[in-house]
């Protein structure tokens, strides 16, 4: 019985095989499209999940009720650590968590390495199994250190490192720690990377903040006991609060803080551990995390890709099996039964689903390392064959086919026999479901052409908004954690100074945009300021900054050599002038240290954007207090030769650091570089829509064969009654086109709903225009017009006595 | 072996019944061979379609080898059909992706019969039928009478007790034709199988035991032959 249908389903393949092969080459496109978007998201979601701690691990952050809406902050202060644990006995591990570059040295070796600074429950509480040493003791000495097997491998090579001596060089002093544990190599989906673990104690903040309750400087991670309930601990932590962070509090509230519901201006909170990989928004979490948007829109695009090419194959089934209505009324007249018909549809539509399924996971694998580089994903084919996934698909594959197959030959069965056989049947259309089917597919469309388009705009509006100062023609350089950063300023000074090509040269604490070493650091300060209370930015600048980055001064001057007092000096933008108010500014003193002296304002500056256009502008201020190190150094060159200024840059810094990378970009590709969650958003819609558009006129290409065969007498009959080729092919094309039309309609206020939504998230935003959508759906009745006339115009000048003599 | 009782079968057409049979009294007794007469539109092929459970009645009894049909659910009808009834049509009905041999075998398939037992049941028809070297060939690839034979052999492959054919000649030419009727005339005195036949021709009519005249949904004449 089998092998009958699976030849009969063959040949009937065999016979259709334009239509089939379109229906094939759209569901594997769907297919490959889907396994790399669901596995990608999986893979998202499948972060940190390796902890077997996970639903009792936390992270603990702050939050402070400030009169313009509430701060979240992650860091905590040294000494908060030892008193939770005495103070709290819900804890069962806590540990802090800091991490920085240090410099390793053995034999003659030296390497950079990244050291996370814990306490000793960091190994108990995260799983990071180790291969060799005992995870319950190797963090016990002060100067223990657990590397993990390829930085083992890297300093040791192939020797033993257990009980090995290394030398590392924290901030300046190298200090002897013996290797007493060896982790097991980290998997990719963990938020927490490290090449060394490192007793907290070692780090250099802690002896100078030991009983510092309010430099807020490290991440602090507890694992409570089993029975815990999360909700209490705000509440519970209350007192623990008041009697530790008692200047905070006064702070805040002579800030005019606003309590909460409580009555708290200052409160603790727990963040679960398990969603750290989406905690975009907390300001401080390990690893680098996404935002959830991004993974959803992925699931959905792929949702809708899937559902475009299953509605495709759906409308292609339902069409195809109307052309054999009669061999199902013969079949009938034979004895087959309802189930023994269903079976045979069913098994076509599985060859089909079968042929397509691994021609997409083929596609799927050709395209997989483009994807990956696109899409920063770290997918792998092999991901599929484990249990969830697998019975995911399996599950799938089983719903389509269930759906294609039966649903066609359901309809076919329940119609009369004795029609079917009389020939009845071609003049009954699966007109209704399949036009809506059509429009969910166009609506869908649609609405990625739509997102497409303004999201592309979007990011072609943040790219050229002039931000205040010069992008193209500034060099922005690290200056690495190997040195002193006023010293790595200094010497560029001398080394630039006579270079020709090199205009002018400064530094800052800051970058602009975020720089290849990735790492963005926020500098706020408050003030009372005539009782009220003043919050600015803080940015640590050098001479002739503001000539660097041409910056434009509105009043005042720059930071000058010729001025000894110039450290105690600040320069403000103009946000920060309206927020202090007042006229003449410029040499009025602003109470910005308690302790300390007044600083004077000798400047003002035009306002630019010294954040991402995420952002407002906000007010800054600049000052050359060197308690802020250099951080970065900046080159502006002449504009005539960067590509070679920018080696000869690169190879005086190579001379002279030889310890420490090079890491200089252009200011503009720093910018570009804050958005690029938006630009991998935009290729996602992009490539989405391509494809859905592809997949859905695959279907009408495919639906328009069939009409066309369908009419093809009348087609005949009309020409020799003189109808032109254009009045036949618009008649043709004229149903669906006004179908297109109808979805376009529906996707708009979807669409106009979520561009919003995103664009809000945007300080500086285009706004939504309507030929945006009118273009969206011009272009997609445009594609269907295209794809429709295809046939129709086949038709219509093809010989009407051909049609009509083959009845 | 059949037996009709008071069936009716009527189409509603805008507010009133327009009667395509009207009270139809017919009894059939096994090894009979009848023969349906009438002008176009009388009501002969629903007969014969509502006899072969294709198609159902608006009213009216309906007994087959001693079942109400009329009673049956669709899955006792279908095996009912499966076991006793052999259909053969005018535009004879093969099925185009088949071969010769694959659409004899189709409705053994339907009945589950083994596949030893299939490949021996049609070699042995094939043979009967002397079509034996067109057993690979597709229908397309064959004259109308060679379809015809085909579709017949087709029909009796399950060992029908009961024949029913719809204008089985009309598409043939007068010989093609007398061969068919030949052969059931043979069927039916050799090996008992009951035959109900719609034809236009008279002479086709000859063939059968008795011939039924249909006029306006009404038996108009039943004659024995
Ligand atoms: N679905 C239907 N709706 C309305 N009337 C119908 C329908 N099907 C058949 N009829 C009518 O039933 C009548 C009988 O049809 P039937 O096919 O039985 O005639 P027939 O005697 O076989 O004619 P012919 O010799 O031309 O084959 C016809 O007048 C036809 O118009
Ligand atoms: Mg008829």
């Amino acid at each position: 019985m089998l092998k009958n249908y699976i030849k009969t389903a063959w040949r009937n393949l065999w016979k259709g095989r334009i239509f089939n092969a379109m229906n094939v080459v759209g569901l594997s496109v769907a297919i490959a499209c889907c396994t790399l978007l669901f596995l990608t998201v999986h893979y998202e979601f499948s972060y940190d999940r390796f902890h077997t701690n996970l639903k009792d691990i936390y992270q603990v952050y702050s939050v402070s009720h400030r009169p313009q809406g509430d701060d979240a902050s992650t860091s905590m202060p040294v000494p908060f650590l030892p008193a939770l644990k005495a103070e709290y006995p819900e804890v069962k591990y806590v540990s802090r968590s800091a991490n920085s570059g240090v410099v390793v040295r053995y034999a003659n070796k030296e390497l950079d390495l990244d050291a996370h600074y814990v306490d000793e429950d960091f190994l108990k509480m995260f799983t990071f199994p180790l291969a060799k040493g005992n995870s319950s003791n190797v963090l016990s000495g002060l100067n223990n250190v657990v590397l993990t097997e390829e930085a083992a491998k890297s300093i040791f090579g192939n020797q033993e490192p257990i009980g090995k001596t290394i030398l590392l060089k924290i901030e300046d002093k190298p200090a002897s720690f013996m290797v007493t544990g060896v982790a097991k190599s980290i998997p990719s989906n963990s938020g927490i990377l490290f090449d060394m673990l490192i007793r907290f104690e070692n780090n250099s903040i802690y002896k100078d903040n030991i009983n510092q309750w309010d430099n807020w400087t490290h991440l602090v991670f507890v694992q409570m006991k089993e029975d815990f309930d999360p909700s209490t601990f705000t509440r519970r932590m209350q007192p623990f609060t008041k009697k530790h962070f008692t200047r905070s509090i006064e702070a805040l509230k002579s800030d005019g803080a606003k309590p909460d519901a409580d009555g708290n201006v200052f409160s603790l909170h727990l963040a679960p551990f398990a969603n750290n990989h989406f905690s975009v928004n907390m300001g401080g979490t390990e690893g680098s995390p996404v935002s959830k948007i991004y993974v959803i829109s992925l699931l959905i695009v792929g949702c809708f890709i899937l559902i475009i090419a299953c509605i495709n194959f759906i409308n292609l089934s339902i069409a195809r099996a109307f052309t054999r209505s009669r061999e199902v009324g013969v079949r009938k007249t034979l004895g087959a039964g309802k189930w023994q018909l269903l079976t045979q549809f069913w098994i076509e539509t599985v060859m089909v689903c079968l042929g397509a399924t691994m021609l997409g996971v083929l596609l799927a694998g050709l395209t997989m390392p483009t994807f990956k580089a696109i899409f920063r994903s770290h997918i792998t084919i092999g991901m599929l064959l484990q249990p969830a996934q697998l019975s995911g698909c399996i599950m799938l594959f089983a719903l389509i086919t269930v759906i294609a197959g039966f649903y066609p030959a359901l309809i076919m069965i329940r119609y009369k026999t004795v029609s079917v056989l009389k020939g009845n049947m071609v003049a009954a259309k699966p007109g209704k479901l399949r036009n809506s089917l059509l429009v969910v597919q166009f609506s869908l469309s649609t609405l990625l052409t739509i997102c497409t388009i303004i999201t592309w705009q979007q990011i072609h509006y943040l790219q050229s908004k002039p931000l205040g100062y010069n992008k193209m023609e500034v060099l922005s350089i690290p200056t690495g954690y190997n040195e002193v950063g006023s010293n790595v300023l200094q010497i560029m000074r001398n080394k630039l100074g006579n270079d020709p090509a090199v205009l002018s040269v400064s530094g800052a604490y800051n970058n602009m945009g975020r720089g290849t070493d990735g790492s963005m650091r926020t500098s706020i300060q408050g003030f009372n300021y005539k009782g009220h209370e003043i919050r600015t930015h803080i940015e640590r600048v050098d001479y002739d900054y503001l000539q660097t980055m041409d910056i434009k001064l509105l009043e005042g001057r720059d930071f000058s050599r010729t001025y000894s007092g110039d450290t105690t000096a600040i320069v403000i933008n103009e946000a920060m002038a309206a927020k202090l108010g007042g006229k003449n500014l410029v040499g009025s003193f602003l109470p910005m240290n308690d302790d300390k002296k007044p600083a004077q304002i000798i400047g003002i500056v035009k306002n630019y954007n010294f954040r991402s256009l995420h952002e407002e502008i906000e007010p800054l201020t600049l000052t050359m207090n060197p308690e802020y190190s250099i951080n970065y150094v900046y080159v502006k060159v002449k504009p005539a030769s960067l590509v070679q200024t920018f080696d000869r840059i690169q190879k005086s810094w190579h001379a002279e650091f030889t310890n420490t990378e090079f890491r200089g970009s252009w200011l503009n590709e720093n910018t570009e570089r804050q958005y690029q969650g938006e630009k991998r958003l935009s290729g996602i819609f992009v490539s989405g829509a391509i494809i859905a558009i592809i997949i859905s006129c695959i279907g009408l290409l495919a639906i328009s064969i069939m009409i066309v065969m369908q009419r093809n007498k009348e087609i005949g009959i009309r020409k020799v009654l003189g109808a032109s080729v254009t009045r036949i092919v618009f008649m043709l094309s004229g149903d669906f086109v006004k179908l297109v039309l109808l979805a376009a309609f529906i996707a708009f206020p979807v669409a106009w709903w979520l561009m919003d939504r995103w664009l809000q998230g945007f300080a500086y935003r285009i706004h939504l225009q309507w030929w945006v959508f009118a273009a969206a759906a011009l272009l997609a009745m445009l594609v269907a017009f295209i794809t429709i006339s295809f046939q129709a115009i086949k038709a219509a000048v093809a010989n009407p006595v051909k049609s009509l003599r083959s009845e | 072996m059949l037996s009709l009782k008071q069936i009716s079968k009527y189409y509603q057409a805008g507010g009133s019944k327009t009667y395509v049979l009207n009270r139809i009294d017919l009894d059939v007794d096994k090894g009979e061979f009848i023969s349906i007469m009438g002008p176009s539109g009388s009501g002969k092929s629903t007969l014969l379609n509502i006899i072969g459970m294709l198609d159902e009645p608006s009213e009216g009894y309906h007994y087959l080898l001693g079942e109400a049909v009329h009673q049956l659910k669709e899955k006792q009808r279908s095996a009912l059909y499966k076991q006793n009834i052999g259909f053969v049509f005018q535009a004879y009905h093969l099925i185009d992706e088949l071969t010769v041999y694959e659409n004899i075998e189709t409705p053994l398939i339907y009945q589950n019969v083994k596949s030893s037992e299939r490949k021996a049941l049609v070699a042995d028809i094939l043979d009967r039928f002397n079509i034996v070297g067109k057993k690979d060939l597709f229908p397309s690839q064959l004259s109308g009478g060679q379809q015809q034979l085909v579709g017949v052999a087709r029909a009796l492959i399950g060992k029908p007790k009961l024949l029913l054919a719809d204008e089985p000649t009309g598409n043939l030419n007068s010989k093609q034709g007398e061969e068919i009727m030949e052969l059931f005339s043979k069927l039916n005195k050799e090996d008992g199988v009951t035959i109900i036949q719609v034809t236009h021709s008279e002479k086709n009519a000859q063939y059968g035991s008795r011939i039924i005249e249909l006029l306006d949904g009404k038996i108009a004449s039943s004659t024995l032959i």
